[in-house]
């Protein structure tokens, strides 16, 4: 099975107090930023990483492309990925600034035509944009079914047929997909037993965990060597200006650090009315 | 070199994950009860392939000395290149990373792998390193390396009271040794002590043995108390009549240089309290940037007075020296040579006191909040002491300094 994971660097969100806005407030500059894997697309990748393995000996049944569209430094993201265990990185370079929702869609369009994956899967949302709409987006574009805010894929025929359960806030809904189709993931798709393909033995469960697997150091040194292609979307043949333009940014309150303890439920309510007027 | 490579920051990037979410929240079962950290250590080791890998290179390298072509150990070759500067870049970035909280964790898997199986690389025969140096490697095995003793610290060949006795075949070993770090849960321990031929003391060769944990004759103490450093284990080791065969004398020769072992070890020893202490200085100077930004005494941000800054200048320096000796060690391998024992002891002797000082001037910058364990550059401060104190104190640097300068 061969999956294609698309993967955006975004300011790493611990360090989100070093986000800075434009003097103008029309831009959030990212100078002195850290970058980091977009934690639903890191979750995401490790989905894709299970669904091409067998998990119990580790070795590799299948193939995971990652592809990143952003800056050259976003190279790094994407050696990242090669080193959690993908086999070949895309870049695509692009400015963050001049990239929306649907010029990133088309983009991803014509790699997966160029690519011909049996899946796409993709993270739910960018912690930085939180627009969820790629994945929607792309499925329209390439005629594919999508299932959103997977929390388990299953498949024992390398993604020709796909059981997927999606949790919503009413409860859970158990899907039967065609493939080839685009999947978005949520992050209980890393819990033990949320994939499952086939050559993993049925019982084996992954280690609970809160995010991707680590790189061990044998793969950070495999991830040099591994191949990366470099394109743009013009090569692509992308016409691609963005729709959407931000007006302005503003970043949140400073929160107040104090704490004051209370001693009882009747005093609670009386602070929370007299002095900080919420009730 | 003048900064880490993408490559370096990716391991960084991983290693610096598992340590806030695998050690950070055990915080208070390692650093402030008697949790030994072994269980973590092995989980890290096996999560980045780090201990298997050591371990295959070893046995590959051990294959090669059977077949006669050089000694197997971990060091490279001694030719350098890029891939001898990146192995041990590979080497300080979990050290450094590791003492930005828990600098006890790094003295315990120094002493196990560093010391230990080190010693048996370098002075033991293929067949004794065939037995004891691969689960070393995996944290599988725990190690000690014990010289220190009640009697005998800067001092440690001359006033060395533990003996080996001829006996048939083998020997028979007495003494105590004391601050051995993992010593109350060691598996595999290298002794050192001094031939005695009923000559006198100074003349007596200093001989290695390895022992294993539950021989007859061997104690080992529960941990002792101590200022800091709670994470790694310090105990006594008692030894009374420990028959042991001539395998688990070190190379199997009373004619070992082990004089100049032990120094090959203080040498490796000090090395690594350049990265140890960069690992304390980035953590104080990270906490105390934020806090001089955030807390508000006379109207302003504390960080707004001159006596505020000049501490955090002073940090900002030390970072960049001990970065830069990191940078150097680095270098140097990649140039296939290695620090010599001056140098080595320079590196130790200005690491130590940067640290320290550091440290110090954090918890002052923190005001009450730095003497209280809640905030971590009370730990750090306790911790970063020892690096005075262990593998050589400052004024034994000071002397091996002046030696080499005088000789
Ligand atoms: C946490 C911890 C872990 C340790 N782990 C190990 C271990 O794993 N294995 C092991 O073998 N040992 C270990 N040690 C022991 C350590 O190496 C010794 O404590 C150290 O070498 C100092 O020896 P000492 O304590 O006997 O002090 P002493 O040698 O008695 O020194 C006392 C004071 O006198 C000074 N002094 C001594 N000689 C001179 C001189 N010639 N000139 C000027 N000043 C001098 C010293 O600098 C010091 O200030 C550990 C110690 C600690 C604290």
């Amino acid at each position: 099975m061969k999956i294609l994971v698309p993967i955006k660097r975004v300011a790493d969100p611990d360090n989100a107090n070093k986000v800075k806005i434009s003097g103008d407030g029309t831009e959030v500059t990212s100078e002195g930023l850290e970058w980091k894997m977009n934690p639903f697309d890191e979750w995401s990748l490790e989905a894709a990483l299970r669904l091409t393995e067998d998990g119990k000996t580790k070795s590799r049944v299948g193939e995971v492309v990652v592809v990143s569209i952003g800056p050259k430094d976003a190279v790094a993201t994407i050696r990242q990925g090669l080193a959690m265990g993908a086999e070949r990185g895309i870049l695509v370079e692009g400015e963050d600034k001049k990239l929306d929702a649907l010029v990133v869609a088309k983009i991803l369009q014509k790699i997966v035509e160029k690519e011909n994956p049996d899946l796409v899967v993709l993270g739910k949302q960018t912690v930085d944009g939180d627009s969820n709409l790629v994945g929607t987006y792309l499925a329209e574009f390439l005629g594919w079914p999508v299932a959103n805010y997977a929390t388990s894929i299953r498949t024992s025929d390398d993604g020709k047929t796909l059981t997927i359960v999606r949790e919503l806030d009413t409860g859970a809904a158990t899907l039967e997909v065609k493939g080839p189709a685009v999947i978005t993931t949520s992050d209980r798709i890393l819990h033990p037993h949320a994939v499952k393909n086939g050559v993993t033995p049925d019982d084996f469960a992954y280690p609970e965990s809160e995010g991707g697997r680590y790189a061990s150091l044998k793969g950070i040194m495999a991830a040099k060597k591994k191949p990366v292609e470099e394109t743009s979307a013009a090569a692509l043949g992308v016409d691609a200006a963005p729709q959407v333009s931000y007006v302005s940014f503003k970043l949140p309150p400073a929160r107040s650090g104090s704490t004051t303890f209370v001693e009882s439920a009747a005093e609670l309510v009386q602070k929370l009315r007299n002095e900080a007027k919420v009730l | 070199m003048i900064e880490w490579s993408e490559q370096h920051k990716q391991i960084r990037a991983m290693v610096r994950r598992f340590i806030e979410t695998e050690i950070v929240p055990k915080r208070e079962a390692l650093e402030f009860g008697d949790t030994p950290p072994y269980d973590v250590l092995r989980k890290m080791l096996a999560t980045f392939g780090i201990g298997e890998m050591n371990k295959a290179m070893f046995l590959k390298a051990l294959e090669k000395e059977k077949r006669g072509e050089g000694t197997a150990s971990l060091e490279s070759s001694g030719k350098g290149g890029p891939a001898a500067a990146d192995a041990r870049a590979m080497q300080m970035i979990p050290i450094i990373e590791l003492c930005r909280h828990s600098p006890g964790m790094v003295t315990a898997l120094g002493v196990s792998i560093g010391l230990t199986a080190g010693a048996i690389m370098k002075r033991g025969t293929t067949a004794q390193k065939e037995r004891w140096v691969p689960p070393l490697l995996t944290l599988e095995k725990v190690g000690a390396w014990a010289i220190t003793e009640p009697g005998s610290g800067s001092d440690a060949f001359g006033s060395m009271k533990s003996t080996a006795r001829r006996d048939g075949d083998g020997y028979v070993l007495n003494g105590s040794k004391t601050f051995i770090t993992n010593g109350p849960y060691a598996d595999t321990i290298v002794f050192i002590c001094k031939l005695d031929e009923g000559n006198p003391e100074h003349e007596r060769k200093i001989l290695s043995f390895v022992l294993d944990k539950g021989m007859p004759g061997l104690v080992q103490s529960p941990p002792l108390r101590k200022m800091g450093l709670h994470a790694s284990p310090t105990g006594e080791l008692f030894l009374e009549d420990v028959r042991v065969g001539k395998d688990r004398l070190l190379g199997e020769t009373e004619d070992q240089p082990a004089r100049s072992s032990a120094k090959e070890t203080f040498t490796a020893e000090r090395t690594g309290v350049a990265a140890m202490a960069l690992g304390i200085v980035e953590r104080c100077l990270e906490l105390s940037v934020d806090y001089a930004k955030n807390r508000v005494q006379f109207g302003r941000p504390i960080g707004e007075f001159q006596l505020i800054q000049l501490k955090l200048a002073k940090m900002e320096i030390a970072r960049m020296n001990l970065q830069n000796l990191v940078f150097r060690q680095i270098e140097l391998a990649g140039a296939g040579r290695e620090l010599s024992l001056a140098e080595a002891s320079a590196g130790k002797l200005y690491a130590a006191q940067a640290a320290m000082e550091v440290a110090l001037e954090a918890v002052q910058l923190f005001g009450g909040n730095g003497y209280m364990a809640e905030y971590q550059v009370e730990q750090l401060c306790r911790d970063a002491k020892v690096l005075q104190i262990y593998g050589g104190t400052d004024e034994i640097q000071v002397s091996q300094i002046a030696r080499s300068l005088l000789a």
